[in-house]
């Protein structure tokens, strides 16, 4: 009975607080990752020279440091350049910036991997670079990229967790404040577990449901 | 005689060490169907894809209704795309839009047309190559002949001053050769300029208003249909002419 009463009345709160932090953390990360990872993939395929390397070094700072270590600079390591930024800004920032270098990956996957002669036709119709990229080549290479973009969306929901480590506590935060208090590990980050498996299904389902709206006729997967 | 509506000068490409075209020149006036023909690795294709700039040629110079296209400025090229209709082999059509859209797309997003009007363009322009009833489907749902049908439409539409044909028939079954060279005459008839790369000399005698034959990065031989495929002058021409009658049969 007292047990029922703890959850009632200090865990649902503290973990739907902390859920609907998680949520705020999630939804604008992943947002801007996809947009800063289609930047980058294109830069990285059809920039000049120099914009590619410098789309290159990007992808090579941002997925070759420990997100731990990228969110500590971006909240401890700023203030000393006088930048300060919110807990929730900071953890915002590095979940976009990490996000978007992988995106970029399968993006520039997807973007080399459309024939050439998607590019000639579109070129021979008197298309400028921009307008055959955006219309011709994009739309096609994004339904590719798909399922790994979707991969990193799902990972994102699941590195979210490392926000509390600066201090923006969602919802493994709020979790480990309970349990620390009450000393029921198990039970909170069962629960816990349980709320972060609901949003990657939920995701993976809404991802599913995307990548069957946006299937061309012919590009079927047939199964054999 | 009026002056020719295309013409291109001593045009030179270089890949690596290897020269695929070495000087090639041709003036088109106005509804000519110059066909070349030439063995694989003459330099057809080349020759075409540099009339559009698709590939950069080395050297060479190109006019277009007199006026000399400047390539390397951007502005330029485009807009000289746009009076240059090309067709492809392995048609290219567009595989995330259907057949209505690929015709479409080039007005709206290239000549800046409002969609209402390209639509009405684009549903004719299907309906001149006979795929009214297919303007849904995309280009997996079609067969070979019908995407070549599409994508001569979706060139016809931006209104071209010459079309460049590509071997256009050549990834086609023999049985839906009919129906694209069907088009391709009906464009004739209508007075399209067209330089078209081919092995139909069977079509290509019919038709064409010169017979130009390209072998190893040059022009070798030039002429009417009569005169190439029967009494040319250079052996290498009388060769490739009755080894490719033999292949493609009746003339």
């Amino acid at each position: 009975m007292e047990e029922w009463l703890y959850i009632q009345t200090e865990v649902y709160p503290a973990l739907l607080k902390g859920f609907w932090v998680s949520l705020q953390l999630i939804l604008p990360s992943a947002l801007c990752g996809i947009v800063i990872g289609i930047m980058v993939g294109v830069l990285r395929v059809y920039g000049s020279r120099p914009v590619t390397a410098a789309a290159n070094a990007f992808v090579a700072v941002f997925r070759g440091i420990p997100l731990v270590v990228q969110l500590f600079i971006w909240y401890f390591g700023l203030p000393y350049i006088g930048i300060y930024l919110s807990p929730f800004i900071a953890a915002v920032l590095g979940f976009s910036l990490c996000s978007g270098a992988y995106h970029s990956e399968y993006i520039r996957g997807a973007l080399l991997s459309i024939k050439r002669g998607q590019m000639l036709a579109a070129q021979s119709l008197g298309f400028t670079k921009v307008q055959m990229i955006f219309s011709i080549i994009l739309p096609q290479a994004i339904r590719r990229a798909l399922p790994g973009c979707g991969n990193e969306i799902i990972y994102l929901i699941k590195y979210s967790s490392l926000a509390y480590m600066i201090t923006c506590i969602e919802l493994t935060g709020e979790g480990k404040i309970l349990a620390s208090n009450s000393f029921k590990y198990t039970e909170i980050f069962l629960m816990i577990g349980a709320c972060y498996l609901v949003m990657t299904s939920v995701a993976a389902l809404f991802l599913g449901r995307l990548e069957e709206r946006l299937r061309l006729p012919g590009f079927e997967h047939q199964r054999i | 005689m009026a002056a020719p509506i295309l013409r291109i000068e001593n045009i030179s490409k270089r890949y690596g060490k290897k020269d695929v075209l070495k000087g090639a020149s041709l003036e088109v006036n106005k509804g000519d169907l110059k066909i070349l023909i030439g063995p694989s690795g003459a330099g057809k294709s080349t020759l075409l894809q540099c009339i559009n700039f698709l590939v950069k040629p080395d050297e060479g110079r190109v006019w277009l209704d007199e006026q000399e296209v400047h390539y390397a400025h951007k502005r330029d090229l485009y807009a000289y795309r746009q009076k240059v209709g090309m067709i492809f082999q392995d048609f290219n059509l567009f595989d995330h839009l259907n057949a209505l859209e690929n015709v479409r797309i080039g007005m709206v997003k290239v000549k800046g047309m409002a969609k209402a009007e390209a639509n009405d363009r684009a549903v004719m322009e299907l309906e001149r190559v006979g795929l009214g009833d297919h303007m849904q489907k995309y280009p997996a749902q079609l067969s070979g002949g019908q995407k070549q049908r599409v994508s001569i439409a979706r060139a016809l539409a931006m209104d071209p001053k010459v079309m460049l044909l590509d071997e256009p028939t050549s990834a086609l079954d023999p049985e839906l050769i009919g129906e694209v060279h069907a088009v391709i005459r009906d464009l004739g008839n209508n007075g399209m300029t067209m330089i078209m790369a081919t092995h139909q000399i069977g079509f290509a005698s019919s038709l064409a208003s010169e017979i130009v034959f390209m072998e190893d990065g040059r022009i070798l031989e030039r002429g009417t249909p009569d005169k190439i495929f029967n009494h040319a002058e250079n052996t290498r021409t009388r060769e490739f002419c009755s080894k490719i009658t033999e292949l493609y049969g009746e003339r």
